[in-house]
């Protein structure tokens, strides 16, 4: 008796689930403005959806839920890279790849096409965007560490408007985006071009080149006059909340001199923001914490290296 | 519900309705029963689902069919030309770039895409462009020389 029950049970529990996946509307969109409307339509439970190398992942292991998905890849606005009023713009919608490959990625941001290439594997990066990398908020994200540095600008669009965030303004936690996909898209990342005494690094420590998450990575920005750093911006993951900012070290910074003792105090200093967990997959606290300064270290010197204030 | 999907796979155009929470992987084989691109992980690790599709390699076990609308997909299926093998797929018989057999349609598809956009490409190239697919038998050495000398044959066929 119990055996037919169960089997009764299982059945419905089948039903139901495949009547779920069944109810699943995909939407492909054409513009910004039609992107807006099926959000709306959905009222909330859609979500929009661009490589969707981690998105689908997530839905099938009831991670995240979405009964409606708004393809936003073949919206053409969405897809381009250019150079507009001092910005390096990136559409949404560009890949890992394109963005990696574009000449004015390579010219102005060296570090941001590194961090690219480095997620998952080029057939990841064939599909997946830097919007999406920065929106799943994992704190391993290759990418969007190497682009946290460069004082990016995120435009989101939504019903009410279209307005600009800052790095720190999006990420709400381990994993967790403060934009909502299910009612705000994000169109472009807006980056400032660099100033000829300014450079970027991005740093990663991993157990194999490709298809490996990374133990550690670091990545900074800094302006250096007349043989000092006159700003640095400095971040590091994964310990913590997003890209997290190494605050005390790049305080520290400011007016000291470029020199391998000046990078060795810097990276002392990172651990004061820092701080990582044991995983069996990224290594030990005690590891990874004699690690984080000899990254840090060498992302300062690659930006001295790269303004030619010193040897690498 | 079920959504409209027009498509081309190996020159060949397709029509159906299909359920949209399905993975292009399983379209492929289990509606046009091309079972030829395998399932490894179904997570985008291993490489073993890779297709090309309008010209670049994706993993199709973790792409919406749906992303296949109006698109032109390349599966293993496609490659051979009236019974004879396409020289990446001779070269990687010849080479013994073939043990078990499961990564290979993923590998082949994967030296495709590249080959198609650098006729050339350095060993360090093509390490890094195959890096996504994994092979638990041959150790690598010889998909990489296979690579290149399908790369030779396909420069030297084009110059013929």
């Amino acid at each position: 008796m119990n055996c037919v029950i169960r089997r009764q049970v299982l059945y419905w529990v089948r039903y139901i689930h495949v009547k779920e996946a069944l109810r699943m509307k995909y939407l492909i969109a054409n513009s910004t403005a039609e992107v807006l409307e099926f959000l709306k339509e959905a009222g909330g439970t859609a979500s929009i959806l661009a490589g969707g190398t981690d998105l689908i992942l997530d839905i099938e292991s009831g991670k995240k839920k979405a009964d409606t998905l708004v393809d936003v890849t073949r919206i053409p606005e969405l897809k381009k890279i250019e150079e507009v009023d001092g910005f390096l713009e990136i559409g949404a919608a560009a890949t890992l790849t394109e963005i990696q490959k574009n000449p004015l990625v390579r010219k102005y941001f060296p570090s941001l096409a590194k961090g690219c290439k480095t997620v998952g594997s080029s057939l990841i990066q064939n599909v997946a965007t830097l919007a999406g990398n920065v929106i799943t908020a994992q704190p391993a994200a290759d990418a969007g560490m190497a682009l946290s540095v460069l004082d990016p600008r995120f435009v989101l669009v939504d019903e009410e408007g279209t307005r600009e965030c800052g790095v720190d303004e999006m990420y709400a936690g381990f994993g967790v985006s403060t934009l909502d996909s299910g009612r705000t898209l994000m169109t472009k990342i807006k980056i400032p071009l660099p100033n000829k005494n300014e450079a970027a690094s991005f740093q990663r420590l991993e157990l194999r080149k490709s298809l490996s998450l990374p133990m550690l990575n670091v990545a900074a920005m800094a302006s250096i006059k007349d043989g000092k750093f006159e700003w640095v911006r400095l971040r590091m993951a994964p310990v913590g909340k997003g890209p997290v900012r190494a605050a005390e070290a790049e305080e520290w910074l400011v007016g000291k001199e470029v020199s391998a003792e000046t990078f060795k105090k810097a990276g002392e200093l990172a651990l004061e923001n820092a701080n990582p967990r044991s995983n069996p997959l990224r290594g030990s606290k005690e590891y990874r914490e004699s690690t984080l300064p000899v990254m840090v270290r060498r992302a300062l010197l690659e930006i001295a290296t790269q303004l030619n204030v010193m040897e690498g | 519900m079920k959504e409209r999907l027009v498509t081309t796979v190996n020159g060949r155009r397709i029509e159906r309705y299909v359920d949209p929470s399905m993975r292009l992987v399983d379209f492929l084989r289990d509606e046009l029963l091309l079972t030829g691109t395998k399932i490894g992980c179904k997570q985008g690790e291993c490489g073993a689902c890779t297709i090309i599709m309008n010209g670049t390699a994706v993993l199709s076990c973790i792409m919406p069919v749906m992303k296949a609308m109006d698109a032109e997909i390349l599966t293993i299926e496609g490659l051979e030309k009236d019974g004879t093998l396409h020289p990446i797929q001779d070269e990687f018989i010849k080479g013994g770039a073939i043990q078990c057999g499961f990564c290979t349609p993923g590998f082949i598809m994967g030296t495709k895409a590249l080959l198609d956009e650098n006729p050339s490409p350095t060993s360090e190239e093509v390490r890094e462009e195959l890096s996504g697919h994994i092979c638990r038998c041959t150790g690598y050495k010889k998909i990489e020389e296979a690579v290149l000398k399908a790369a030779e044959r396909l420069r030297e066929e084009k110059d013929d």
